[in-house]
Protein backbone atom coordinates (compact mmCIF):
# COMPACT_ATOMS: atom_id res chain seq x y z
CA UNK A 1 0.00 0.00 0.00
CA UNK A 2 3.03 2.58 0.89
CA UNK A 3 4.27 1.90 -2.02
CA UNK A 4 0.95 2.09 -4.46
CA UNK A 5 0.60 5.97 -3.19
CA UNK A 6 4.24 6.75 -3.59
CA UNK A 7 3.94 5.45 -7.16
CA UNK A 8 0.49 7.88 -7.24
CA UNK A 9 2.18 10.28 -5.83
CA UNK A 10 4.60 10.22 -8.66
CA UNK A 11 2.70 9.94 -11.48
CA UNK A 12 1.00 12.78 -10.29
CA UNK A 13 3.63 15.36 -10.26
CA UNK A 14 5.01 13.79 -13.28
CA UNK A 15 1.74 14.38 -14.90
CA UNK A 16 1.79 18.24 -14.11
CA UNK A 17 5.68 18.67 -13.78
CA UNK A 18 7.88 19.76 -16.37
CA UNK A 19 11.60 19.78 -16.24
CA UNK A 20 12.60 23.10 -17.92
CA UNK A 21 16.13 24.95 -18.20
CA UNK A 22 16.39 28.87 -17.18
CA UNK A 23 18.71 30.49 -19.04
CA UNK A 24 19.20 34.58 -19.25
CA UNK A 25 19.44 36.87 -22.34
CA UNK A 26 19.59 40.14 -22.29
CA UNK A 27 19.18 40.39 -18.42
CA UNK A 28 15.98 38.33 -18.79
CA UNK A 29 15.28 34.92 -17.38
CA UNK A 30 13.19 32.74 -19.14
CA UNK A 31 12.31 28.89 -19.42
CA UNK A 32 12.59 26.22 -22.09
CA UNK A 33 11.90 22.60 -21.69
CA UNK A 34 14.85 20.90 -20.71
CA UNK A 35 13.22 18.00 -23.42
CA UNK A 36 13.71 20.82 -26.13
CA UNK A 37 17.28 20.89 -25.79
CA UNK A 38 19.41 19.19 -27.71
CA UNK A 39 22.72 19.90 -26.31
CA UNK A 40 24.04 23.41 -25.02
CA UNK A 41 27.57 24.26 -26.42
CA UNK A 42 29.74 27.14 -25.36
CA UNK A 43 30.19 29.94 -28.26
CA UNK A 44 34.10 29.03 -28.77
CA UNK A 45 33.52 25.38 -28.68
CA UNK A 46 30.93 26.03 -32.06
CA UNK A 47 32.73 29.03 -33.22
CA UNK A 48 34.76 26.64 -35.83
CA UNK A 49 31.59 25.21 -36.70
CA UNK A 50 29.55 28.07 -37.69
CA UNK A 51 29.42 30.14 -41.21
CA UNK A 52 28.61 33.44 -40.97
CA UNK A 53 25.44 34.56 -43.06
CA UNK A 54 25.60 38.13 -45.16
CA UNK A 55 21.68 38.41 -44.99
CA UNK A 56 20.08 41.69 -43.82
CA UNK A 57 16.33 39.60 -43.81
CA UNK A 58 16.28 38.10 -40.79
CA UNK A 59 18.78 40.72 -38.41
CA UNK A 60 18.42 37.91 -35.43
CA UNK A 61 20.06 35.63 -37.36
CA UNK A 62 24.28 35.86 -38.45
CA UNK A 63 25.09 32.24 -38.24
CA UNK A 64 24.56 29.15 -38.93
CA UNK A 65 26.27 25.98 -37.81
CA UNK A 66 26.34 22.02 -39.15
CA UNK A 67 25.66 19.44 -36.27
CA UNK A 68 25.76 15.61 -37.21
CA UNK A 69 24.21 16.38 -41.32
CA UNK A 70 21.82 19.21 -39.97
CA UNK A 71 22.02 22.88 -40.64
CA UNK A 72 21.21 24.98 -37.45
CA UNK A 73 20.44 28.85 -37.96
CA UNK A 74 21.47 30.59 -35.22
CA UNK A 75 18.87 33.19 -33.46
CA UNK A 76 20.23 35.79 -30.97
CA UNK A 77 18.10 35.66 -28.22
CA UNK A 78 17.98 39.04 -26.93
CA UNK A 79 17.70 40.23 -30.86
CA UNK A 80 14.73 37.74 -31.20
CA UNK A 81 12.92 39.24 -27.59
CA UNK A 82 13.83 42.93 -28.32
CA UNK A 83 16.37 43.47 -25.61
CA UNK A 84 19.30 45.28 -25.27
CA UNK A 85 21.98 43.36 -27.49
CA UNK A 86 24.97 41.57 -24.55
CA UNK A 87 27.71 39.30 -25.31
CA UNK A 88 26.22 35.27 -25.37
CA UNK A 89 28.72 32.73 -24.25
CA UNK A 90 26.53 29.86 -24.80
CA UNK A 91 24.61 28.11 -27.86
CA UNK A 92 21.11 25.83 -27.22
CA UNK A 93 20.97 23.79 -29.81
CA UNK A 94 17.09 22.59 -30.41
CA UNK A 95 15.83 18.84 -30.46
CA UNK A 96 13.09 19.13 -33.00
CA UNK A 97 14.08 22.40 -34.62
CA UNK A 98 17.03 23.22 -36.90
CA UNK A 99 17.40 26.47 -34.64
CA UNK A 100 20.62 27.14 -32.11
CA UNK A 101 19.70 29.82 -29.52
CA UNK A 102 22.47 32.36 -28.29
CA UNK A 103 21.84 33.17 -24.81
CA UNK A 104 24.41 34.56 -22.10
CA UNK A 105 23.63 32.66 -19.22
CA UNK A 106 22.28 29.29 -17.99
CA UNK A 107 20.60 29.48 -14.57
CA UNK A 108 19.69 26.42 -13.28
CA UNK A 109 17.62 23.62 -14.24
CA UNK A 110 14.11 22.91 -12.31
CA UNK A 111 11.02 21.16 -12.18
CA UNK A 112 7.97 23.34 -12.63
CA UNK A 113 4.40 22.54 -11.60
CA UNK A 114 2.46 23.99 -14.37
CA UNK A 115 2.61 26.49 -17.18
CA UNK A 116 -0.01 29.06 -17.04
CA UNK A 117 -1.51 30.43 -20.46
CA UNK A 118 -0.63 33.60 -21.79
CA UNK A 119 -3.21 36.29 -20.99
CA UNK A 120 -5.49 37.66 -23.54
CA UNK A 121 -4.14 40.82 -22.92
CA UNK A 122 -1.33 40.01 -24.78
CA UNK A 123 -1.83 40.34 -28.53
CA UNK A 124 1.78 40.85 -30.16
CA UNK A 125 4.79 38.60 -31.65
CA UNK A 126 4.76 37.09 -27.88
CA UNK A 127 1.87 34.75 -28.51
CA UNK A 128 3.89 32.92 -30.94
CA UNK A 129 7.41 33.34 -28.28
CA UNK A 130 5.62 31.64 -25.56
CA UNK A 131 3.44 28.31 -24.61
CA UNK A 132 2.68 30.60 -20.99
CA UNK A 133 3.86 31.60 -18.21
CA UNK A 134 5.29 29.78 -15.04
CA UNK A 135 5.42 30.70 -11.28
CA UNK A 136 8.55 29.66 -9.97
CA UNK A 137 10.43 30.94 -6.67
CA UNK A 138 8.14 34.27 -6.87
CA UNK A 139 8.59 35.22 -10.16
CA UNK A 140 6.86 34.62 -13.35
CA UNK A 141 9.42 33.47 -15.74
CA UNK A 142 8.03 33.45 -19.79
CA UNK A 143 8.53 29.76 -20.92
CA UNK A 144 9.72 29.78 -24.54
CA UNK A 145 8.28 28.27 -27.32
CA UNK A 146 10.92 26.58 -29.25
CA UNK A 147 9.04 26.85 -32.57
CA UNK A 148 8.63 30.71 -32.30
CA UNK A 149 12.15 31.70 -32.71
CA UNK A 150 11.57 31.61 -36.51
CA UNK A 151 8.61 31.84 -38.60
CA UNK A 152 8.33 29.20 -41.74
CA UNK A 153 8.78 32.31 -43.90
CA UNK A 154 11.58 32.98 -42.06
CA UNK A 155 13.63 29.47 -42.65
CA UNK A 156 12.67 30.11 -46.30
CA UNK A 157 14.27 32.88 -46.66
CA UNK A 158 17.15 31.74 -44.48
CA UNK A 159 17.89 28.41 -46.48
CA UNK A 160 18.20 30.57 -49.58
CA UNK A 161 20.68 32.64 -47.46
CA UNK A 162 22.37 29.40 -46.19
CA UNK A 163 22.99 27.97 -49.49
CA UNK A 164 24.82 31.16 -50.79
CA UNK A 165 26.70 31.02 -47.67
CA UNK A 166 27.61 27.25 -48.48
CA UNK A 167 28.25 28.06 -51.90
CA UNK A 168 30.80 30.71 -50.96
CA UNK A 169 32.85 29.07 -48.47
CA UNK A 170 34.66 26.47 -50.44
CA UNK A 171 35.39 29.51 -53.27
CA UNK A 172 36.75 31.67 -50.17
CA UNK A 173 38.77 28.95 -49.35
CA UNK A 174 40.31 28.54 -53.08
CA UNK A 175 41.88 32.02 -53.48
CA UNK A 176 45.45 31.93 -53.33
CA UNK A 177 46.87 34.39 -50.80
CA UNK B 1 -22.49 48.84 -18.09
CA UNK B 2 -25.44 46.98 -16.42
CA UNK B 3 -29.03 47.97 -17.39
CA UNK B 4 -29.18 49.41 -13.79
CA UNK B 5 -26.51 51.76 -14.22
CA UNK B 6 -27.38 52.67 -17.98
CA UNK B 7 -30.76 53.59 -16.36
CA UNK B 8 -29.66 56.53 -14.49
CA UNK B 9 -28.60 54.92 -11.24
CA UNK B 10 -26.12 52.40 -10.51
CA UNK B 11 -23.48 51.14 -8.07
CA UNK B 12 -19.64 51.90 -8.69
CA UNK B 13 -16.04 51.82 -7.69
CA UNK B 14 -14.35 54.81 -7.24
CA UNK B 15 -11.14 54.50 -8.08
CA UNK B 16 -8.01 57.33 -7.95
CA UNK B 17 -5.45 57.40 -11.26
CA UNK B 18 -2.59 59.80 -10.71
CA UNK B 19 -4.91 63.01 -9.41
CA UNK B 20 -8.09 62.44 -10.99
CA UNK B 21 -10.91 60.04 -9.96
CA UNK B 22 -12.89 57.69 -12.67
CA UNK B 23 -15.86 55.66 -11.54
CA UNK B 24 -16.12 51.84 -12.74
CA UNK B 25 -19.29 49.79 -12.26
CA UNK B 26 -18.96 47.90 -9.39
CA UNK B 27 -20.42 44.43 -10.80
CA UNK B 28 -16.91 44.61 -12.70
CA UNK B 29 -14.74 44.77 -10.10
CA UNK B 30 -13.38 41.36 -8.18
CA UNK B 31 -11.27 43.11 -5.69
CA UNK B 32 -8.73 45.71 -4.76
CA UNK B 33 -5.07 43.92 -4.60
CA UNK B 34 -2.18 45.33 -2.75
CA UNK B 35 0.51 46.71 -4.09
CA UNK B 36 2.11 43.34 -4.83
CA UNK B 37 5.13 42.84 -7.42
CA UNK B 38 4.64 43.81 -11.30
CA UNK B 39 6.47 40.89 -13.22
CA UNK B 40 7.91 42.04 -16.41
CA UNK B 41 8.57 40.42 -18.86
CA UNK B 42 9.81 41.12 -23.33
CA UNK B 43 6.46 41.50 -24.96
CA UNK B 44 4.86 43.91 -27.73
CA UNK B 45 1.91 44.57 -26.21
CA UNK B 46 2.38 47.90 -25.14
CA UNK B 47 -0.39 48.80 -23.47
CA UNK B 48 0.22 46.04 -20.91
CA UNK B 49 2.28 47.09 -18.10
CA UNK B 50 3.25 43.65 -16.72
CA UNK B 51 1.39 40.97 -14.61
CA UNK B 52 0.67 40.38 -11.20
CA UNK B 53 0.33 37.14 -9.29
CA UNK B 54 -3.54 36.89 -7.56
CA UNK B 55 -4.84 34.14 -5.42
CA UNK B 56 -2.87 31.44 -7.97
CA UNK B 57 -3.84 33.65 -11.00
CA UNK B 58 -1.44 35.30 -13.48
CA UNK B 59 -3.28 38.43 -14.10
CA UNK B 60 -2.36 41.20 -16.57
CA UNK B 61 -1.83 44.90 -15.54
CA UNK B 62 -2.70 48.03 -18.30
CA UNK B 63 -0.89 51.17 -17.74
CA UNK B 64 -3.74 53.33 -17.94
CA UNK B 65 -2.54 55.99 -16.44
CA UNK B 66 -0.83 58.27 -19.56
CA UNK B 67 -4.36 57.81 -21.82
CA UNK B 68 -6.68 58.84 -19.09
CA UNK B 69 -4.47 61.76 -16.97
CA UNK B 70 -2.26 62.47 -20.04
CA UNK B 71 0.72 61.69 -18.04
CA UNK B 72 2.31 58.07 -16.47
CA UNK B 73 1.94 57.45 -12.78
CA UNK B 74 5.30 55.84 -11.06
CA UNK B 75 2.83 56.21 -7.75
CA UNK B 76 0.56 53.50 -7.45
CA UNK B 77 -0.81 52.13 -4.13
CA UNK B 78 -2.72 49.46 -5.40
CA UNK B 79 -4.53 47.40 -8.12
CA UNK B 80 -7.70 47.62 -9.01
CA UNK B 81 -8.97 43.83 -10.49
CA UNK B 82 -11.84 43.56 -12.85
CA UNK B 83 -13.60 41.31 -15.19
CA UNK B 84 -12.45 42.48 -19.08
CA UNK B 85 -14.98 41.37 -21.30
CA UNK B 86 -12.62 40.60 -24.46
CA UNK B 87 -13.23 38.88 -27.76
CA UNK B 88 -11.77 36.28 -26.88
CA UNK B 89 -13.58 35.73 -23.44
CA UNK B 90 -13.68 37.19 -20.20
CA UNK B 91 -10.13 38.10 -18.14
CA UNK B 92 -9.41 39.50 -14.87
CA UNK B 93 -7.69 42.69 -15.73
CA UNK B 94 -5.85 45.13 -13.24
CA UNK B 95 -5.20 48.57 -13.01
CA UNK B 96 -2.58 50.35 -11.23
CA UNK B 97 -4.32 52.98 -8.97
CA UNK B 98 -2.88 55.63 -6.63
CA UNK B 99 -5.07 55.27 -3.90
CA UNK B 100 -7.85 53.32 -2.19
CA UNK B 101 -11.23 52.65 -3.80
CA UNK B 102 -14.60 53.04 -2.62
CA UNK B 103 -17.86 52.51 -3.56
CA UNK B 104 -20.40 55.16 -4.62
CA UNK B 105 -23.63 55.40 -5.95
CA UNK B 106 -25.12 58.72 -8.02
CA UNK B 107 -26.97 59.53 -10.75
CA UNK B 108 -25.45 58.66 -14.26
CA UNK B 109 -25.30 61.43 -17.19
CA UNK B 110 -24.80 60.33 -20.53
CA UNK B 111 -22.10 61.39 -22.20
CA UNK B 112 -20.97 64.49 -23.75
CA UNK B 113 -20.12 64.09 -27.73
CA UNK B 114 -16.55 66.00 -27.12
CA UNK B 115 -15.80 63.04 -24.59
CA UNK B 116 -12.88 60.13 -25.41
CA UNK B 117 -15.73 57.16 -26.38
CA UNK B 118 -13.81 55.16 -23.45
CA UNK B 119 -16.42 57.25 -20.92
CA UNK B 120 -19.40 55.90 -20.54
CA UNK B 121 -21.49 58.87 -18.77
CA UNK B 122 -20.75 60.88 -15.70
CA UNK B 123 -21.56 59.87 -11.81
CA UNK B 124 -22.83 63.05 -10.69
CA UNK B 125 -21.84 63.01 -6.95
CA UNK B 126 -21.72 65.26 -4.15
CA UNK B 127 -18.15 66.98 -4.97
CA UNK B 128 -18.73 67.04 -8.60
CA UNK B 129 -18.57 64.67 -11.88
CA UNK B 130 -16.89 61.79 -12.11
CA UNK B 131 -16.16 59.97 -15.90
CA UNK B 132 -17.22 56.46 -15.69
CA UNK B 133 -14.69 54.16 -17.46
CA UNK B 134 -15.70 51.50 -20.01
CA UNK B 135 -12.92 49.42 -19.31
CA UNK B 136 -13.24 47.59 -22.74
CA UNK B 137 -13.57 50.84 -25.16
CA UNK B 138 -10.61 51.91 -22.37
CA UNK B 139 -8.12 48.67 -23.42
CA UNK B 140 -9.04 48.96 -26.85
CA UNK B 141 -8.27 52.96 -27.01
CA UNK B 142 -5.17 51.96 -25.06
CA UNK B 143 -3.78 49.71 -27.35
CA UNK B 144 -4.63 51.31 -30.31
CA UNK B 145 -2.68 54.33 -29.28
CA UNK B 146 0.42 52.24 -28.36
CA UNK B 147 -0.06 50.65 -31.70
CA UNK B 148 0.12 54.02 -33.51
CA UNK B 149 3.20 55.15 -31.38
CA UNK B 150 5.00 52.05 -32.37
CA UNK B 151 4.52 52.19 -36.27
CA UNK B 152 4.95 55.88 -36.04
CA UNK B 153 8.16 56.38 -38.37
Amino acid sequence: MKIASQDKAKARRGRHSEQVILFSAGARTFAIAADAVQEIRSTDSLADAAVEMAQADVPKVRHLVERRGRTYFVVNAGAHFGLRVTRPTLVLILRQIRVAVLVDNIERMVEIGAVHSLPKAFEGAEKSWYRGLAYLDDCVIPVIHPAGFLTAEEFARLDVAARSAEAEQPLEGAVER
Amino acid sequence: MSAAAMSGRGAFVLLRVGDSRFALPSENVVELAPPVRLHEFPHESKFVAGVIVRRGRIVPVYDVAPLLTGRSSTVHRFYLVAWLALATGPEASAIPVTGECELASGEVLPRHADDPNYFAGKLLLEDGPVDIVNFESLVAAGSAKAFAQEVRP
